[in-house]
């Protein structure tokens, strides 16, 4: 294409140039866009996070932890609840400790209700859904968050 | 003998069609054995006298290339055996330590090259700091050297993840969990690292094709790209000379009869501009074998580390127990003690600034002042800011190695670690 003596830009060019452009720019951004999708699964083959336990009368009076969940489940007679046993600052396992909880590694310490006594945890361990199933098993939904006082009275 | 053998060789058709140079006798031969040769023409034909003074540079980037060669050749044999997936890569990491021949000093050498190439890609870019390397016209290979460096820790952090112990499974939870606090995107970035919302086979997957693939081809472009720019910025960076004008030179000292082809252009202090030839050396012999000499001495001294230091193998992942106190490798131990005090501010700001820092260091202090000395007098500011930043770093680093024990709590280091591991019914 020879420029107009006047260098002026011409429709023609003008045009030719903002197709060209604007396609060369469109289909960089759709594989991007395309490969960036690529990478998130649409599958996941994970446990299911809402978990059916035993039955309430199984479980002893106290702390008793669910490795598989990591989840500390709590008797106290006819109640029961759950904490996440996921420590909040980088997810790692908190042990229990005493009255309340310890992380291993960052020394997060947490209160028995989960508050955050010291250490770098943002905020409180979640107390996770408790229901009960109709064959009179215990569920926890690991995905639900309830309040600390919330218990499940069977 | 030999040297009768190889003319033999280099007589023959055969021979000339591969090295079109032979053992260079001549000065042009020199040159012309640097200029012709792929491997060779990495380095101009003649350099400055002081590239040879092992103080100007230690040896520091050199170094740093060669153990990266070394990480590429043990690292493809080592893929020869293992196998990506969450219930093989443990036992092929045993594997290798008692069955396969050899398996046991590849995958120490593995190990303990990353961790030198840690040490000394660090010391380098210190080196060019101390020797003011950074100041225009190499602002940019600076930059590249910065990303070299992160390149080299995202290497190490994803490569020890593979063998699926408890360092690397609590490795990736805290890692990736770290990853979840940068604003807006956090839980994206972290669940597209992980594949999924736990740490399992896809998230083992994800980091093994970026440890074997991604991060060492990107390395592989940065290294040439690096060396390339160091060829392009005029050589090492050195003091500046008096300046020698066209007109001050007089034509008498040149040769009368002489063929000049251009080499090569470079811009700034050119290797031409300014040095009398009294200053320059042929790059053959005496820089290949200084370069020879050191790549002999890195490999045997992690060679000699292979052998006598087995890299460290923890119990098998445990998803539900982290291991107490849960160390990272000894680099990232400033990190993780900074993380222990805050997630967001230790893990994600206080890291984005320094690396901010650094990429911006070459554009904030531009006076050439001390270009190629180490410890200049006229950069007393730089260098106590720098100083400072590195002992933090440093100190940082000893406190999260050796003065912590169970609980990340603190202890004396001549009280023993009691890690305490969980046997499982």
């Amino acid at each position: 294409m020879t420029p107009p003596p006047d260098n002026k830009l011409r429709r023609r060019t003008f045009l030719t140039l903002w197709l060209g452009w604007c396609s060369t720019l469109l289909a960089l951004g759709a594989s991007l866009a395309g490969a960036g999708r690529f990478l998130v699964p649409n599958v996941l083959y994970e446990p299911n996070r809402r978990f059916k336990a035993l039955k309430p009368d199984d479980y002893p009076e106290g702390p008793t932890f669910l490795p598989n969940l990591r989840v500390f489940l709590f008797r106290k007679g006819n109640s029961f609840r759950a904490a996440s046993a996921i420590c909040t600052h980088l997810g790692c396992t908190v042990n229990l400790a005493g009255e309340g909880f310890h992380c291993p590694c960052h020394g997060s310490v947490f209160d028995q209700s989960g508050v955050v006594k010291s250490g770098p945890a943002p905020s409180a361990l979640s107390w996770l859904q408790l229901t009960l199933s109709r064959d009179g098993r215990l569920v926890i939904d690991t995905s639900q968050a309830v309040n600390a006082d919330k218990y499940l009275v069977v | 003998m030999l040297k009768g053998l190889w003319k033999t060789f280099q007589s023959t058709r055969v021979g000339r069609s591969i090295f079109r140079i032979g053992l260079p006798e001549s000065k042009l031969e020199r040159a012309q054995v640097a200029i012709s040769s792929f491997l060779l023409h990495m380095q101009p034909a003649k350099v400055n006298r002081r590239v040879l003074k092992f103080r100007t540079t230690l040896g520091l980037g050199l170094i740093s290339l060669y153990l990266f060669l070394i990480l590429v050749v043990t690292g493809v044999l080592l893929m020869f055996y293992y196998v990506p997936a969450t219930d093989y890569a443990y036992q092929n990491m045993k594997d290798l330590e008692f069955v396969v021949t050899a398996g046991l000093v590849l995958r120490n050498m593995h190990r303990w090259a990353a961790h030198l190439m840690v040490l000394f890609v660090f010391l380098h870019m210190c080196r060019a700091f101390y020797t003011a390397a950074y100041k225009p016209p190499r602002e940019f290979n600076w930059v590249v050297g910065v990303m070299l460096f992160l390149m080299t820790l995202a290497l190490s952090f994803t490569g020890y993840l593979l063998p699926w112990d408890q360092l690397a499974y609590w490795a990736i939870t805290v890692g990736t969990s770290i990853a979840g606090y940068a604003p807006v995107i956090g839980q994206k970035l972290k669940f597209m690292f992980l594949g999924g919302h736990v740490v399992g086979e896809s998230a083992l997957i994800r980091f093994y094709v970026l440890h074997v693939v991604l991060l060492p081809v990107a390395a592989v472009m940065l290294i040439a790209l690096h060396m390339w720019r160091v060829r392009k910025d005029g050589g090492l960076a050195r003091p500046d000379e008096p300046q020698v004008t066209q007109e001050e030179l007089p034509p008498a000292q040149l040769p009368v009869t002489k063929t000049y082809g251009l080499m090569e252009l470079a811009r700034g202090t050119t290797p031409a501009v300014g040095i009398k030839p009294e200053d320059e050396v042929f790059a053959w012999p005496d820089l290949i074998f200084r370069e020879i000499l050191l790549l002999m001495a890195t490999v045997a001294v992690v060679l000699i580390l292979a052998i006598f230091w087995n890299a460290p193998l923890e119990q098998i992942a445990n998803p539900v127990h982290p291991p107490n106190p849960a160390k990272a490798p000894w680099y990232f131990l400033g990190l993780q003690e900074l993380v222990a005090y805050s997630a967001f501010w230790g893990g994600v700001v206080v890291p984005a600034l320094l690396v901010t820092a650094l990429i911006l260091l070459p554009y904030l202090d531009r006076k050439r002042k001390g270009v190629g000395v180490w410890f200049s007098r006229e950069r007393k500011v730089a260098i106590t800011i720098f100083t400072i930043c590195v002992s933090a770093a440093v100190v940082l680093t000893v406190v999260g190695t050796a003065f912590r024990g169970p609980n990340w709590g603190f202890q004396w280091p001549w009280r023993p670690i009691h890690v305490e591991e969980h046997a499982e019914p």
